[in-house]
């Protein structure tokens, strides 16, 4: 199998066979919390895709400096920190250069602060022990991932809206339901790669 | 701005204060940790130099090590960066130290150590070759490492029944094509008898999605190991 | 003493972690593949949230509004570290299976949750309480959640054979029965609070 061939088959796993949310249960506060409308999970989705991208890239360096240091224990604590301050910054900068992309990713970074997703991605490049261009499209492909699972998502609940569901099963019943249907769905997907 | 320094210089002494403390922390349990890891190595090189087939040590009661310097005896083969081998076509390792016993009846008995990527993350599997009329037989394997497996699928790895359908592999086994398989990705329904099982093993199949339904990376893992581990013993020992 | 009695009791039904405040979605649907993986999770989670409640309740006063978040995830992140460090050094065997839980318990949302709704706005021994029943509340919740899924997908609880293989769903153990198990529930537990301010009312 050569090069190219093994990163596409990364990226489309990551996307579609061990998608993290309805495969690997990551990230879903914020696929429960922000996919009640398109509009909001589009907006979630690019910027998780920006930060989980960079963070990772970010990480696997100061993996490389954690291992020469011999201090492997301190990696969960240290790249928590890490993409705490990396958001931080992302958000500085962005009000700074660009007060349009500000406007609509600015709400979702601080949430992403505390989203699983992108320390358990992190965790994951490492132990799978990706080098640095398969730990990019991996995080790539996750993101994406991510993405199509939330805006499928938030599409279904925005119907389901219109529908009448008994009282007891409104709010998170249904979306945990919903979610479970999406999932299983994508079990079809089971077996398509195998790396 | 004086505002930002003094949040800027809190946040820096809590830092320091938690490095020192996990600093601390590392100090003290540093020893415990490699004695617990070692006590649990050399639990594990008595659960795979132990017969699938009788239950009986297959080396002398005095051969088995019980502490770090029986261990270092025993050493066969180690390197420097802790990998002796890595496979190419099945994507595992054999980690170093690799040990050697002589068996009840003179015959060379090798102890590796391999690993290969799972579900999450590393699978270390640790397992006992017998070198037996010029052929090596697989005798039975323990699975070291395995926490970043889905608990209730993969994690099922380590429990009895499974690792027993790794137990007992003839060099017959090893010796298909593309090596041994587990039998999902050998295209082959669960078989009920005992005999049937038996026979898949022969053949280079190992049955497991009757014991561990639904996992299928986590044991192709094991088995991608035990085939890295065959290429290397064919190449170094002739 | 009513009123600290509540901080304990409150986190078992009536703002239950999982099926009413919704927190700590990512372990509880990953680990519950069984009564027992069920169990663990959430013991291994109590233990940290209370001791996590009582850390961040003492150093609350020094912390700045600002940086809180940060502060307690670093704090919070060190804790587990630690907890993981000990655990592996002195209680090898319960380490290897709980060892599973521990990297999820850094990011259940949960920990930090409780830190920021509870223990930075109170004392460390209501926090300690609040700590201990949201822990057991998780814990329930988990533990109800996992016999469930292995009853129905494995046709056992806590490995003892209930009925035989004919029954088994095993779609219950994999990642849609997660969803679909917990989904049920909430709807059951909203039914219940509905009765029940029904009842009070009238």
């Amino acid at each position: 199998m050569n090069e190219g061939a093994r990163i596409f088959l990364i990226v489309l796993s990551a996307i579609l066979v061990n998608n993290f949310v309805l495969q690997r249960f990551l990230g879903i506060c914020p696929f429960l919390g922000v996919s009640k409308k398109i509009d909001t999970a589009v907006g979630m989705s690019i910027a998780v895709l920006f930060v989980m991208v960079l963070a990772s890239t970010i990480v696997w360096f100061i993996d490389r400096l954690l291992i020469a240091l011999n201090i492997t224990f301190l990696r969960t604590i240290v790249f928590i920190l890490v993409i705490a301050t990396l958001v931080q910054f992302v958000e500085i900068f962005l009000k700074k250069s660009s007060p349009s992309l500000y406007e609509a990713l600015g709400i979702y970074l601080p949430l992403i602060t505390t989203n699983c997703a992108i320390l358990g991605l992190a965790l994951l490049n490492v132990q799978m022990e990706y080098n640095l261009l398969e730990t990019v499209f991996n995080s790539l492909g996750a993101a994406l991932g991510f993405g199509l699972a939330l805006i499928v998502f938030a599409s279904i609940r925005e119907r389901l809206e219109l529908e009448e569901i008994p009282q007891s099963f409104q709010g998170l019943a249904n979306a945990l339901i919903t979610a479970g249907l999406v999932s299983m769905a994508f079990m079809g997907f089971q077996g398509l790669v195998k790396i | 701005m004086g505002e930002i320094v003094k949040t800027g210089l809190i946040l820096a002494a809590i830092t320091v204060i938690i490095g020192l403390i996990l600093g601390v922390v590392y100090m003290v349990v540093k020893e415990p940790i490699e004695d617990a890891e070692l006590a649990a190595k050399l639990r594990a090189i008595k659960v795979v130099l132990t017969s699938s087939e009788n239950g009986k040590l297959i080396v002398s009661e005095k051969q088995i090590p019980k502490n770090l310097k029986d261990l270092e005896e025993k050493v066969w083969k180690s390197s420097e960066d802790g990998t002796l081998f890595e496979s190419s076509k099945y994507k595992a390792k054999v980690l170093s130290p690799a040990y050697k016993f002589v068996g009840r009846n003179g015959e060379n008995i090798y102890v590796l150590t391999g690993s290969a990527i799972g579900y999450g993350g590393s699978v270390v599997t640790m397992a006992a070759f017998v070198k037996k009329d010029g052929e090596f037989y697989e005798n039975a394997i323990e699975v070291l490492e395995y926490s970043q497996e889905t608990p209730g699928l993969g994690a099922r790895i380590s429990e009895k029944d499974v690792k027993k359908r790794f137990y007992g592999l003839s060099s017959k086994a090893f010796q298909k094509a593309n090596g041994l398989k587990v039998n999902k990705d050998a295209g082959i329904l669960p078989k009920s008898s005992n005999e049937e099982i038996r026979k898949l093993k022969d053949s280079g199949v190992v049955q497991t999605s009757d014991v561990m339904t639904g996992a299928t990376i986590t044991p192709r893992a094991v088995v991608n190991t035990l085939n890295a581990m065959f290429e290397f013993l064919n190449q170094e020992v002739k | 003493m009513a009123n600290t009695f509540a901080d304990f009791t409150k986190g078992i039904l009536k703002e239950n972690p999982t099926y009413v405040q919704a927190l700590g979605m990512c372990p509880t649907l990953a680990t519950t593949t069984s009564a027992i993986n069920g169990l663990g999770m959430g013991l291994a989670t109590l233990a940290v949230l209370t001791m996590s409640n009582v850390v961040v309740s003492l150093v609350r006063k020094f912390i700045p509004e600002k940086v809180r978040i940060p502060a307690y995830i670093v704090i919070i992140a060190s804790f587990v570290t630690i907890v993981d460090l000990l655990m592996h050094g002195f209680t090898y065997d319960l380490w290897k299976t709980l060892g599973l839980f521990i990297p999820l318990i850094v990011v259940n949302c949960i920990i930090l949750g409780r830190a920021e709704a509870f223990a930075s706005k109170n004392g460390v021994f209501r926090s300690l309480l609040d700590g201990l029943g949201m822990g057991v509340g998780f814990t329930l919740s988990l533990l109800l959640l996992g016999s469930i899924r292995e009853l129905l997908g494995n046709g056992t609880i806590f490995g003892i054979k209930v009925w035989g293989d004919a029954f088994k769903l095993f779609m219950m153990i994999l990642p849609p029965g997660a969803y679909i198990v917990l989904g049920l529930l909430a709807g059951l537990f909203n039914f219940i609070g509905i009765k029940r301010k029904a009842k009070i009312k009238g």
